[in-house]
């Protein structure tokens, strides 16, 4: 009797192995278009200090909501640890 | 018999192929080597020449840029007693023309035409031939409405036409919406591909040098005697630019001259302008492919790359041809030294050569401008370059049909400027 090679493990490696070339091959984009960390329009020449000032000022704007962020996330945080404080004042 | 037939169209598909990838692996080592080389600037012309110019900016439906874009030519060096800048209204519908028209009572050097709606809308050629009519310069240079060039670009394209051979200049178009979407980024993509480093090689190598039909300057005599830009041709640009090296002049293409443009911002917008250059760009080379091969004019490799240039936008057709016909050739004639590399052989090459500016030139491209992080987009390009397979096979199948049938084929689908770039740029 002649043996009949089993295709299916064969077809698993062979999927899983293109999935994963592909999931490799995007996984770079694919984190670039999630967070942005390239610098942005090329700046042309004699333009730079002025798109400079608005890159700088937007990186600023972002910093600011930020640290806002943060303090309101401590602020939060400190409310509810005083909450559970004895209230030494009674 | 079907075998034999497949075979060798496979083959020739595939040379084709490997000649297109050899000539941008030229062009990338070129610009490797020159980057090399500290060569920050590749042409050599004369600051001090400084003749009249004449700015034709056509405009239809541009309310949202063409402010911006007549502020910023204010804003330029050159001397003002030697520039003019004529809007060409197009017809236009919303309030272009009342904008340039305030323009231009402030600013004695912006002239503004009008052409009514039933003259308009022809296309770019027959908006700029109206302009040209009104232009009084030595140098014709063209803008279109959404671009937004450096304060000094005008010196530094002028500056090559102290040389008599130069009958044209190109600059560098840099896109300036491109944080928008996916779109817009992968238009800079290939735009960093096809400017950074596609340009420049030809321009080091004394190949053929494209204008892009914006940031581009002509003589006016040159132009002239041509017969002005065909308006029977979609992609004027391509057309004008084999009638100038046809004629035994040179284009330059100067990396320093920098301007913005409004990339494309949604996939059928990228539809339509790919539409309209391949279409455009076929005309091109039905019409001058021949030219090309028996001019005195051009030395063999500019033959070469003439007849490249032209068919570039067949390629994707042929790439799906070639995919197409390899598999059944693997089950009529799997050959025994290749195996599955019937199949591999032309999705692997063409996957190389890109989308006309292939992967490898876009990514030395963004190491060259400093943006290594971009380059991690590149492995997208791929879906652009599948997007522009149904684009060109269109286009042909419509150029066919038109030729065929003998009816005049072209519609120029405007791009429509959303005037969103104006966000990156403060006033």
């Amino acid at each position: 009797m002649r043996m009949i090679p089993n295709l299916t493990p064969t077809f698993i490696l062979l999927i899983l192995g293109v999935s994963t070339f592909i999931f490799i091959m995007f996984l770079p984009a694919l984190l670039e278009l999630k967070k942005h960390k390239d610098a942005g329009p090329r700046l042309i020449m004699n333009d730079a200090p002025v798109m400079q000032t608005k890159i700088r000022e937007t990186i600023l704007m972002v910093n600011v909501e930020e640290e806002h962020r943060f303090d309101q996330m401590l602020a939060k945080k400190m409310a509810d640890v005083m909450a559970v404080l004895p209230n030494l004042e009674a | 018999m079907i075998t034999e037939i497949l075979e060798t169209l496979f083959l020739i598909l595939t040379a084709l192929m490997i000649a297109y990838l050899t000539r941008h692996y030229i062009f990338t080592l070129t610009v490797l080597k020159n980057h090399q080389k500290h060569e920050k600037a590749t042409t050599v012309g004369n600051a001090a020449y400084q003749p009249t110019v004449s700015i034709l900016i056509p405009a239809l439906n541009e309310e949202k840029v063409i402010g911006r874009i007549l502020q910023r030519m204010t804003e330029l060096t050159y001397p003002k007693d030697k520039m003019e800048i004529i809007v060409i209204d197009d017809g236009s519908t919303d309030d272009t023309g009342k904008i340039a028209e305030q323009c231009s009572k402030a600013h004695s050097y912006i002239k503004v035409i009008h052409r009514s709606e039933k003259e308009g809308g022809r296309g770019k050629a027959s908006t700029l031939n109206a302009g040209l009519k009104h232009a009084k310069g030595e140098i014709i240079l063209c803008f279109d409405a959404d671009y937004y060039p450096q304060r000094d670009i005008l010196e530094k394209l002028t500056k090559e036409f102290a040389d008599p051979k130069v009958g044209a200049v190109q600059g560098r178009v840099t896109v300036l919406n491109e944080p928008q979407n996916i779109v817009t980024r992968l238009v800079t993509l290939e735009r960093i591909g096809g400017y950074r480093v596609d340009q420049q090689a030809r321009d080091s190598l004394g190949l053929i040098t494209q204008l892009g039909g914006t940031v581009a300057g002509l003589r006016r005599d040159l132009l002239e005697s041509l017969g002005r830009w065909d308006e029977s041709i979609l992609a004027e640009d391509t057309d004008i630019t084999f009638r100038v090296y046809l004629a035994g002049y040179k284009i330059r293409y100067v990396n320093e001259a920098e301007c913005y443009e409004e990339a494309v911002e949604s996939w059928r917008a990228y539809w339509k302008q790919r539409y309209r250059w391949a279409k455009g760009h076929m005309q091109c080379a039905f019409k001058h492919s021949l030219k090309v091969l028996k001019s005195s004019n051009l030395r063999f490799r500019e033959k070469v790359d003439g007849l490249l240039l032209l068919n570039v936008y067949f390629m994707p057709i042929l790439a799906l041809l070639s995919w197409i016909i390899s598999v059944p050739l693997f089950f009529l004639k799997p050959p025994p030294w290749f195996g599955i590399f019937w199949v591999s052989i032309p999705i692997s090459i063409y996957s190389f050569v890109g989308n006309f500016a292939p992967f490898f030139e876009v990514g030395i491209g963004a190491y060259l401008d400093g943006r290594t992080r971009a380059q991690w987009l590149i492995p997208l390009l791929i879906f652009t370059f599948l997007y522009n397979i149904p684009i060109c096979t269109k286009a042909l199948i419509d150029l066919l049909i038109s030729k065929i049938f003998r009816r005049n084929g072209n519609h120029w689908a405007k791009t429509v400027h959303s005037g969103n770039g104006n966000s990156y740029i403060m006033s």
